[in-house]
């Protein structure tokens, strides 16, 4: 079998995003997430995908009804490290046992069962987007029916986290297998979130596929891209020195996730790049 | 053959080492641990079976969207909308397989008030309804029969309104919503029917008066297709709101007013274009624009809606220099409350840009021939209010003892009444005052081409069977109803779009109108603050919060454990003397609110609150009843002559 060159990332527009939340809704279902009559307690929600609501009416000089307002779906940014040869997210090299990985296609994986609820991911993750199952999954009733058996039920005490649904992947995999087909990277596939989204404000692809709408290449050189908390990519063009300096710092996340958008507000909230 | 001690002692040893060596190997003992693992903390594993893909629709807005059912053996797993429609289609096996759905009639055993309810057979349920119905028949009380439809109409919205009219009542009406006042609005801007149906797909400048758009408004599905549309083809879109809404945050530009001055906003863009030379030749323009001169100037608008003059202006010129612009009336999300006179003066607007037949058509459905009964109340809210008798009540898929500002007057009715028939999915609000529920299916169980996506397994029909099934044993009207089941009723409705020939602008109306609000806006003394609604998609008018994992999407900005929190701007919040988190009770003339927590942004005008809607429900499932708080019960209840609804938009409130 061929060697694997695909490295899926995601391009959020987050301009055509309204925060109509199938994206959640979809992630939710798809990946058996659990049910509770009160999920409030926002810190402790399983979710994979938050549909985080951005303002910018902290700011001081912001004033009604100068202000705005927008979504942005946040993942597992699918970290990959600085060195492309050793991919290290912040996240996997703090795990003791192997529960979280990175595969060759780059997807940060996590292995519920084996995860022995330590934590530390969740402590190095900079973007918060690990959970920890605080209470046993339950699925009250008929809510089972609905449970998807290509993704295995989380136990009580394990980290749980977005894994760009690469079950999806493993689904096509082996459709194309019984189809005959013996190319790895002849199979492509979508998350759920990205296919649930209505206005196609979520595009996934492979990020070094010069014909894919998320070729990384281009995209970095997009005015609109911004990477979440990542100022680091604002040196690029600002500061070269100082960027190849702080590439080499270890553990730099360089995540595949990157979000699109024109307006300069949401830009600095979201890369927590500061001009002064 | 002898054994030897020392071999017996080498067998014995070897078995140790073998298995010692075969258990590191052999996956089996990890694979127990693992089990015992799974199996101390009761680790649910889903069904393995072969997988299948089945078309369906999402049948819960007009959109009809397609999807792809995604089953494992029997099961229904995911639905795949494949890029088009919106959170709800996500949701339907939220639905489908909420624990709590209805899967056979119910009864009522006990008080009204309460749910207390035992399963009943169909033939016995139907019997006993459709006996009521003839009783009011023969006795001449058939104005006792009310039908209550959902706010977006369907052919089930067709049976109800044929059993109503046909037994003689003349009470037919539908949930508070942008299908009504609109259709009020035709009725008497138009002369005809019909729901306002704007051209999004290739207008070139669009101007929202508190529609957000973007937020559940009209057909989700293709709001969402035609946002991308506007993305790709830059077009310009101006929003006009007291609220950043995510809508407002899209526009090109949000036009911030004074909560509820839409209306008066809408008379100084009317002003501009007057003064730009655009013309209607619609019947009362004279008496139109004489109000625009003496009444409204530009000056006089800016002033009552704190918007500059050069905005409105901008707003007006906007339209004119447009190749195909549009005003769009009705605020809100999926829920709206407005009034005829406010639907008009935008669409006086329409017709003087030379968008009306063009741009704004009507949408409405040919139904077969019904009898034609002068209506004795317009709409639901001025029904509710009304000293009508109510004794016999079908009500299809709608909730409006919690949607109305009259729900409490509503329950008191429904309580006194003899045969309340609801039919739905879940049991709501309205189902506490039910005499009998009828199960409600969902759109994947409906057959689309052969078979249903689901197989139906409960007891549950199609509102349209039911329905059918209680009209069909109404001896007087049964031969009005010759469909054998609800898939031949949908092929009589058709669906049609009219062009607007005439345009009578209620000028009278509009005077009313435009006075009251601007009493409302001035209202001083103890009721100092404004409260305006706004809606979260996924929740919408309230009947998404039932499906748990809509809660998982829920800001803790929005409900925290059971309680609601409130919209405050931090300057509005240190003249009242609140912070962040702050506990509130909010007071109008009509009651108070259980309390509520306040949540500050800047987001939002001075000296206004904004409350979310779809809380605050006293019944619907373990997952939504008793969370937060139900504005409606404090609502405004002034009822828009024109439609019969309440407009509710703009309260005045007192906080504590």
């Amino acid at each position: 079998m061929a060697k694997m060159t695909r490295r899926w990332g995601m391009v959020i527009d987050l301009d055509k995003c309204t925060g109509c939340g199938a994206c959640n809704i979809a992630c939710s279902q798809e990946n058996n997430l659990p049910i509770f009559k009160d999920d409030s307690d926002v810190p402790k929600r399983v979710t994979f995908l938050d549909l985080v609501e951005v303002t910018n009416d902290k700011d001081p000089k912001a004033q009604y009804p100068d202000v705005k307002v927008a979504y942005l779906p946040k993942m597992c940014q699918q970290c990959s490290g600085n060195d492309p040869n050793h991919p290290q997210p912040p996240c996997v090299s703090v795990c003791p046992v192997v529960a979280t990985d990175v595969g060759e296609d780059g997807v940060v994986s996590q292995i519920w069962s084996r995860c022995i609820g330590c934590r530390y991911c969740q402590v190095a993750c900079p973007y918060e987007a690990r959970v920890f199952h605080w209470w046993k999954p339950r699925y009250e009733g008929t809510f089972k029916k609905s449970l998807n058996p290509d993704v295995s039920v989380a136990s009580r005490g394990t980290m749980v986290k977005c894994t760009f649904c690469s079950h999806i992947w493993k689904r096509e995999r082996d459709r194309a297998i019984a189809n005959g087909v013996t190319d790895i990277n002849a199979v492509t596939y979508t998350p759920a979130c990205a296919s649930a989204c209505p206005t196609n404000a979520i595009i996934f692809g492979d990020l070094n596929d010069p014909s894919s709408p998320v070729y990384e290449a281009a995209v970095q050189k997009n005015p609109r891209a911004v990477r979440l908390v990542h100022s680091i990519d604002e040196l690029r063009t600002k500061d070269p020195s100082e960027y190849e300096k702080r590439l080499k710092i270890k553990d730099y996340p360089n995540p595949k996730v990157y979000y699109l958008t024109s307006q300069q507000w949401l830009r600095d909230k979201i890369s927590g790049f500061k001009n002064s | 053959m002898k054994l030897e001690r020392k071999d017996f002692l080498t067998m014995i040893g070897g078995a140790v080492v073998g298995t010692g060596v075969g258990t590191v190997i052999s996956p089996g003992p990890w694979m127990g641990l693992q089990w015992l693992v799974e199996w101390t903390q009761d680790q649910y594993r889903p069904p393995k079976g072969e997988e299948k893909y089945l078309a369906s629709i999402c049948d819960r807005c007009p959109n009809k969207c397609t999807i792809q059912v995604r089953k494992i053996g029997n099961r229904a797993v995911k639905i795949e909308t494949s890029n088009q429609g919106c959170a709800v289609g996500q949701l339907l096996l939220q639905v489908l397989y909420h624990p709590e759905r209805v899967t056979t009639p119910l009864k009522r055993t006990g008080k009204k008030g309460k749910i207390d309810f035992a399963p009943v057979s169909w033939d016995e349920a139907i019997a006993d309804i459709s006996k009521k119905i003839n009783d009011a028949i023969n006795n001449n009380k058939q104005e006792q029969i009310v039908a209550i439809n959902p706010a977006y109409p369907d052919a089930t919205s067709m049976l109800t309104e044929r059993i109503a009219l046909f037994s003689g009542s003349p009470y037919v009406f539908q949930e508070s919503g942008y299908w009504a006042l609109s259709n009020a609005c035709s009725e008497i801007a138009f002369k005809t029917d019909g729901a306002i149906d704007y051209d999004f797909e290739n207008a070139d400048c669009v101007v929202s008066f508190g529609a957000r758009l973007f937020e559940g408004w009209g057909n989700p599905g293709r709001m969402h297709n035609v946002l991308s549309l506007w993305k790709k083809k830059g077009i310009k879109f101006i929003q006009i709101d007291s609220i950043a809404t995510r809508t407002a945050s899209l526009a090109d530009q949000w036009v911030a007013i004074k909560p509820g001055s839409e209306p008066l906003f809408a008379m100084g863009v009317a002003h501009y274009l007057m003064k730009y030379g655009k013309r209607s030749g619609a019947a009362n323009f004279g008496r139109f624009t004489e109000l625009l001169i003496n009444k409204y100037t530009p000056e006089k608008v800016s002033e009552l809606t704190g918007v500059s003059l050069e905005t409105i202006e901008y707003v007006a010129k906007a339209l004119i220099s447009a190749q195909r612009p549009i005003a769009v009336a009705g605020r809100g999300g999926k829920v709206n409350s407005s009034s005829v006179a406010e639907f008009s003066i935008i669409q006086t607007i329409n017709n003087m840009i030379g968008s009306m037949g063009t741009s704004v058509k009507l949408a409405s459905f040919t139904t077969p021939v019904q009898p034609v009964i002068p209506k004795k109340a317009k709409g639901l809210d001025e029904y509710i209010a009304s000293d009508s008798v109510c004794d016999i009540a079908i009500i299809n898929n709608a909730n409006p003892v919690y949607s109305s500002v009259y729900g409490q007057r509503l329950s008191d009715k429904l309580k006194k009444a003899s045969t309340v028939v609801l039919l739905t999915s879940l049991l709501n609000d309205t189902a506490l005052y039910a005499d009998y529920v009828f199960p409600t299916i969902t759109s994947l169980e409906i057959p689309v081409a052969g078979d249903a996506a689901v197989t139906l397994t409960s007891d549950a029909k199609h509102a349209g069977d039911s329905l059918l099934g209680i009209a069909k044993s109404i001896a007087k009207i049964s031969s009005q109803f010759p469909w054998k089941n609800y898939l031949e009723t949908v092929q009589t409705v058709k669906h049609q779009t009219k062009n607007i020939a005439n345009l009578d602008i209620p000028v009278d109306l509009i005077i009313t109108k435009l006075e009251e609000t601007e009493k409302m806006l001035s209202a001083s003394g103890s009721y100092s603050i404004a409260m305006i609604p706004f809606e979260i998609p996924t929740v919408s008018d309230g009947s998404g919060l039932s499906l748990p994992y809509v809660l998982k999407g829920l800001p803790d900005t929005i409900l925290k454990g059971d309680t609601s929190w409130v919209l405050m701007n931090p300057a509005t919040a240190s003249k009242e003397g609140i912070s962040e988190g702050s506990k509130i009770d909010i007071e109008s003339s009509r009651g108070e609110l259980d309390t509520v927590r306040v949540h500050l942004t800047k987001r939002i005008a001075y000296d206004t609150i904004a409350i979310p809607i779809g809380f605050g429900h006293e019944e619907f499932t373990d997952y939504a009843s008793e969370k937060g708080v139900n504005p409606k019960k404090i609502m405004s209840d002034a009822v828009d002559p024109a439609s019969g609804y309440a407009d509710w938009w703009l309260t005045r409130v007192k906080l504590s």
